[in-house]
């Protein structure tokens, strides 16, 4: 560890504005729905829906530090990490066992924004745009589990906290900064990460875009 | 919630959040403090559960309706049990418990200020519901479809778009 280290880039801008738009419209989910603010809990789930769909597919197309297959890896460096057998400062992204956190946290999310789409009664209240596709009894047990599995959701942003909190105290590694500025100290020799193509970018949001305004429309023609 | 309010909420939104975690929003302080100050009435409580049991009866008649042989005597009973309970809501709005007065609840102002037409409502949703008891004794799965219509736009929808936290 005693190495020199130098600034690099870590998280391109995309894989930032997606992770801060996720930690502020996550609790305004929870908010809007704990005030029946219905039409607002509506429009930002479809906001969310989008931005799941960006943040997977740029995770296969963006920079290195946002793909996938660059940080989901196997249970030995996972195994390792825990161990201390991991240089953290020898390398750039995610972290073995931070990976699977990112997996947990999207995969938490994505079920929660799903649930929504189908959650809902015509007769009593708002539905999400797919409700028609499931009959009453599914529709009805859909939302209830949609109602307790925010506690869920809430339970992962926890974990999310501890772990900054850990690596703040016991490591003395800000987590925050890089992901706010995109910069952060790797040792000298780690190269930075891969420029951002705005091309790409452009592509994936479109995509997402397309996709989350499709199932607002009722997602013809399965609707 | 009163359009002035709905406004002020949409402008706040964004901002809620650290708002919320501030506790510099003096809107949600003052219905805190209401909230707390004041005891707050069974009937809330009771009419909700009520809502719910209606709820539940209504989907067990559109659910047996989904299926090829909907069960006759399930949709009777679920017809008969909302007609109970309709007929206990005029007894549990009592004056003031009302979302505009710090209430966990989505019962407008409005119900107070225009009784009449809520004690109209309610009663167009007794009438639905006897019509639906009607239908399910009837025995046609047909009419009883016709009448989960009329029930629900009539009977709840009515009620719920003039007396209700706006729900989309």
């Amino acid at each position: 560890m005693a190495h020199d280290t130098h600034a690099v880039s870590i998280w391109d801008l995309p894989v930032r504005l997606t992770h801060w738009a996720l930690a502020v419209l996550v609790p305004a989910m929870w908010f809007t729905a704990d005030s029946s603010l219905w039409w607002w809990h509506t429009r930002i789930g479809h906001v969310l829906l989008g931005l799941l769909i960006f943040r997977v597919i740029w995770g296969f197309v963006g920079t290195d530090t946002a793909r996938f297959s660059n940080f989901v890896r196997g249970p030995a460096r996972v195994i390792a990490y825990l161990r201390g057998n991991y240089d953290v400062k020898a390398h750039i992204g995610h972290s073995p066992l931070g990976a699977l956190s990112v997996i947990a946290m999207l995969g938490v999310i994505a079920a929660q924004v799903g649930m929504g789409l189908f959650a809902g009664d015509p007769y009593d209240g708002a539905t999400g745009p797919l409700n028609a596709l499931v009959g009453v009894g599914t529709a009805d047990w859909i939302t209830d589990t949609h109602e307790w599995f925010v506690y869920v959701v809430a339970g992962m942003i926890g974990l999310h906290l501890a772990a900054i909190a850990i690596y703040v105290g016991v490591k003395k590694q800000s987590l925050v900064g890089p992901m706010v500025a995109g910069k952060g100290e790797a040792e000298e020799g780690v190269e930075g990460n891969s420029r951002a193509s705005f091309a790409r970018f452009a592509i994936c949001a479109g995509a997402a875009i397309g996709v989350a305004a499709w199932v607002w429309f009722g997602a013809w023609p399965l609707g | 919630m009163t359009r002035i309010t709905k406004a002020r909420l949409i402008a706040a939104t964004p901002l809620i959040a650290l708002l919320a975690a501030c506790g510099d929003n003096s809107e949600t302080e003052e219905v805190i403090e209401n909230v707390a100050s004041l005891d707050v009435p069974a009937e809330i409580a009771q009419r909700q559960d009520n809502f719910e049991g209606i709820g539940d009866s209504f989907k067990v008649i559109r659910e047996q309706l989904e299926g090829d042989a909907p069960d006759m005597a399930a949709i009777q009973e679920a017809a008969g049990d909302i007609n109970t309970r309709l007929q206990r809501l005029p007894d549990l709005f009592p004056e003031g418990t009302s979302v505009e007065a710090g209430f966990d609840t989505e019962a407008l102002a409005t119900i107070w200020e225009d009784r009449e037409g809520f004690d109209e409502a309610i009663q167009n949703a007794v009438a639905a519901s006897e019509e639906m008891m009607a239908v399910a004794a009837s025995g046609d799965p047909a009419a009883v479809g016709e009448q989960v219509g009329n029930l629900g736009l009539n009977g709840c929808k009515a009620c719920h778009d003039k007396f209700r936290v706006d729900d989309d």
